[in-house]
């Protein structure tokens, strides 16, 4: 056993045994007190206790700042349960809403999985949405190969512009925290050039591209406003949970995130293994986009992209960057959307509100972490002294 | 030598509080006393009602294995750790220790084995931040002026303008003394101090430490060396398994009875010459090389390994060794000279194709270079032979290969602690820790193993089943480069020594050497 203990799992140096201090504990003099201690070994089981735990306590909290301002306990039982699971409609309101979140997901989780700090989902979306939409108006290509030629190019897209920033973090160390988020920016302007400009709606004139020909529409499931783009998804998972828990690729990626230099010194090429989830990352926000676009609003917009971005770290932060778990929060979070829009339409429930008990749901779930990283023990207090 | 005295160092956090004075009842009686003190750590019993007593004025050595509970131990005493049972006593007083803070007040300094140093700070910014101290500009000049008093004092030189973190393991590590020092304690806990100093160094430390306790300094010496015990100490506790199994005059008992207490076995090492030494397989030529922040420290160096041998390299830390290590590995480039692996030359190559050639690497900092401690034991196994494809192809990574290879790794290298291949390598012990690294790396069956201090903060056993597979390497036909800082095992292991100075080699002798000569040698030139 080591005289020492391991740093939190999150911590970001290598520098292992490092005596941790013990947190502050709450003190009841003479009589016993709480402490905490880094816990050495977690089994599934109860990781998976510890997070239903952390679920249910931010629905209860949610749903007590429901019932104060209003809102009955039936009526919530009603949205929340009974018509997600009766009501085929509201479960396909759903789907729609998890196919591009559990796409952008996958692409936080990806660059995570090495430590390349992607916060330039939004503008990959839109590089990739731009590429699409360029192939769809000038109907390049045969009209039964546009969809996949779409698709290529919106990865393609996507990858490229987050390129330059990993490139730059490789070469010269440049923070890739702020390359991306301020490429962010440098898409959005070049997206309302377009809308603005070139791409303007001829038959509308508002500031959004024609609807795509049918040909470059993702084909309907049948079932509510449900597209391809979920299928889309699916895939993508699971060509995701090959590539990061079963080849190589993935064994690689675990050791560019524990301990690159490691790695190194081993002779793997982790600057490539690097690269190569950046640009795959890339490519994930950039399809993100295009299923967007061609499998929800037919068309591109000045504001698909809106909260993507920062929905697609907060997914794969819950989700462990484990691929499959990405498509399961992912459809966790389109409930929380789709239940807050009816809270907004139907109980008069202001849209802070609702943003407001989804951060106390996500929050519950995030915060039981502590309970899977320490172990809280009552030590009990000493005899009084003779 | 002139020492300060303890409780009246410059710089030292102002005491009002007369009864918190370290210096309070020098003349006689108990500085520190921890009364059946008790930790658990997430259900492992760490320390069971350990009785541990220091006297003022005298050198009190705590020894026992790696994990034997020294460390846990030492950190109650330092405010760490907070213990489930026990009481703890400053000179007489019962105190409770809240905190770090707590204990220095009471004059209690521990110098950690691993350090704690803020490595973008320079000297005197770290030793400035652990004094607490309210005012930046003034304090730093208070407080670098008392570290020249203490390092002078102390027989220590420590370049304080530059970023800790680029200085050398030894030097960092006399920071950390000084900083204690600085501080003013009157109760010195130093965990593993001499595991990185050279002979003189370290003798010189202890020295210090023995003239600072005959001054009214209580000094808690943690250590797994017997003859550091046996030359400096005053009293000597034995801790085995969380407990105190003997407290003594070291005087009073032999090296082997002391061995006896530690392990429960006597194990004397002896030196075993190579029996078939060919050709060369490792050949370096006027190498050059610079460290991180740019200063040239290999300055053509030339060394010639041959295969069936150990080639030690002795000297004090920072002259080189370091980069040299990295060099051959292949994770720094070399600034100029040639190498040549094997008969090729592999000056311009990277680690890949070094390690195709038959390199093998045990690193000095197993957390940069050794092993991934988020990793589970299996995946830093499974590290080394990943390209070999003996663990799956590119689509898919065979996880029951993994698995069967470690399991088989553990039990050929005696790999204690890991419940399972999958847990993870951080919870493994330092002795542990190394042989997987060594699993992993003669899993190949090396023709060039760069060993660099492989037994740095090793107990006894661990050592002594480090030295072992260091020797069956070389006796499978493989050159050794043992490049350490600990005199007493580059002179045990090594069928030839060169002694490196200032980027180079200074001197070469062939085994058995004079360890007076090769001193010589080491001081001459630095």
């Amino acid at each position: 056993m080591p005289e020492t203990l391991p740093i939190p799992l999150l911590s970001p140096a290598p520098e292992l045994p490092v005596p941790v201090p013990e947190l502050p504990a709450a003190k009841l003099a003479g009589r016993g007190r709480v402490t905490v201690e880094i816990r050495q070994h977690v089994s599934g089981w109860y990781q998976g206790v510890v997070l239903a735990c952390g679920l249910v306590v931010g629905i209860g909290l949610a749903t007590a700042i429901l019932v104060v301002s209003g809102v009955g306990l039936s009526d919530l039982f009603q949205e929340f349960v009974v018509s997600m699971v009766t009501s085929r409609s509201s479960l396909a309101a759903v789907l729609v809403q998890a196919g591009p979140l559990a796409i952008v997901g996958l692409a936080a989780a990806v660059a995570f999985r090495v430590r390349f700090w992607n916060i330039g989902i939004e503008g990959q979306m839109i590089l990739g949405a731009m590429a699409a939409t360029a192939i769809a108006i000038h109907d390049v290509g045969p009209a039964p190969a546009r969809l996949g030629l779409m698709m290529l190019a919106a990865a393609l897209a996507g990858a490229a512009w987050v390129l330059v920033p990993a490139v730059l973090k490789i070469r010269i160390g440049l923070n890739e925290v702020i390359s991306t988020l301020l490429l962010n920016y440098v898409a959005f302007n070049g997206l309302l050039q377009l809308l603005y400009g070139p791409w303007q709606d001829p038959v509308s004139s508002f500031p959004n591209s024609k609807q795509y020909d049918l040909a470059e529409r993702l084909g309907s499931l049948g079932w509510g406003d449900l597209t391809w783009a979920l299928p889309l998804a699916g895939l993508l998972t699971l060509l995701c949970w090959w590539l990061l828990n079963v080849s190589r690729f993935g064994f690689l990626s675990r050791v560019a995130e524990a301990n690159p230099r490691l790695g190194e010194g081993q002779g793997l090429p982790m600057t490539r293994v690097m690269l190569a989830a950046a640009l795959l990352s890339g490519a994930l926000a950039g399809l993100a986009g295009f299923s967007i676009c061609a499998g929800v609003e037919y068309r591109l917009t000045q504001s698909f992209f809106n909260g993507y971005g920062f929905s697609g770290i907060l997914i794969a932060f819950l989700a462990r960057n484990n691929p499959l778990a990405t498509f399961v929060t992912a459809v966790l979070v389109g409930v929380l959307y789709v239940v807050g829009q009816s809270l907004q339409v139907f109980y008069g429930i202001p849209s802070a509100m609702v943003q407001l008990i989804q951060a106390v749901i996500v929050i519950g779930v995030a915060a039981s972490d502590f309970f899977l990283r320490h172990r809280v023990r009552w030590v009990p207090g000493r005899r009084p002294d003779v | 030598m002139t020492v300060r005295r303890p409780g009246f160092a410059p710089g030292r956090h102002p005491v009002s509080d007369e009864a918190i004075n370290p210096m309070d009842g020098a003349a006689m009686g108990m500085a520190l006393e921890l009364l059946g003190v008790s930790k658990t750590f997430d259900g492992f019993q760490a320390l069971a009602k350990a009785d541990f007593a220091v006297e003022t004025g005298e050198v009190h050595a705590l020894l026992g294995e790696n994990g034997a509970g020294k460390s846990t131990l030492m950190n109650v005493a330092a405010g760490l750790y907070r213990p489930d049972q026990g009481r703890i006593r400053v000179r007489g007083r019962e105190v409770e220790l809240s905190g770090p803070v707590a204990a220095r007040h009471l004059g209690i300094g521990m110098v950690y084995q691993h350090y704690k140093l803020v490595k973008a700070f320079n000297a005197v910014e770290n030793i400035l931040l652990a004094q607490g101290a309210p005012r930046y500009g003034t304090g730093l000049a208070e407080v670098e002026a008392a570290i020249r008093a203490q390092s002078e004092a102390v027989g220590f030189a420590v370049d304080l303008r530059r970023p800790v973190g680029s200085l050398s393991v030894a030097e960092q590590q006399r920071v950390e003394i000084l900083k204690v020092l600085v501080a003013g304690a009157g109760i010195l806990i130093l965990d593993e101090p001499t595991a990185v100093l050279t002979d003189r160094e370290a003798e010189a430390l202890l020295t210090t430490m023995q003239a600072l306790a005959r001054q009214g300094a209580a000094v808690i010496l943690v250590t797994h060396k017997l003859g550091e015990v046996q030359r400096h100490a005053d009293r000597v506790t034995v801790m085995r398994g969380g407990r105190i199994v003997a407290s003594a005059d070291p005087a009073s008992l032999t090296a082997a009875e002391l061995t006896t207490l530690v392990v429960g076995a006597t194990a004397n090492p002896v030196h075993c010459p190579a029996t078939r030494i060919e050709g060369p397989v490792l050949a370096v030529e006027d190498l050059a090389g610079t460290r991180s922040d740019g200063l040239q420290t290999l300055h053509g160096l030339n060394l010639t390994i041959r295969a069936g041998e150990i080639y030690g390299i002795a000297g004090v830390g920072g002259n080189g060794q370091t980069e040299l290590a990295e060099i051959l590995m292949g994770v720094r480039r070399a600034g100029a000279g040639r190498i040549a692996l094997a008969g090729d030359d592999v000056t311009g190559t990277g680690p890949k194709l070094r390690r195709a050639r038959g390199l093998a690497a045990i690193p000095a900092d197993r957390q940069v270079y050794g092993l991934a401690g988020d990793l589970s034991v299996a995946e830093n196994y499974a590290v080394g032979g990943l390209t070999s494809g003996r663990f799956g192809g590119w689509l898919r990574v065979d996880r029951a290969a993994i698995r069967a290879g470690t399991e088989a790794a553990i039990a050929a290298f005696d790999i204690r602690g890991a419940r399972s291949p999958r847990q993870k390598a951080s919870l493994l012990s330092g002795g542990n820790a190394q042989k997987l690294v060594i699993a992993r790396e003669f899993a190949g069956r090396p023709r060039f193993v760069l060993a660099h201090s492989p037994a740095r903060g090793l107990d006894v056993r661990a050592t002594a089943d480090i030295h072992r597979r260091l020797r069956e390497a070389r006796d499978a036909g493989a050159g050794v480069l043992l490049i350490s800082e600990d005199l007493d095992e580059v002179m045990l292991m090594s069928d030839r020594i060169g002694v490196m100075s200032r980027g180079r080699i200074v001197g070469e002798f062939d085994a058995p050497a004079d360890r007076q000569a090769i001193g010589v040698a080491m001081v001459h030139h630095a």
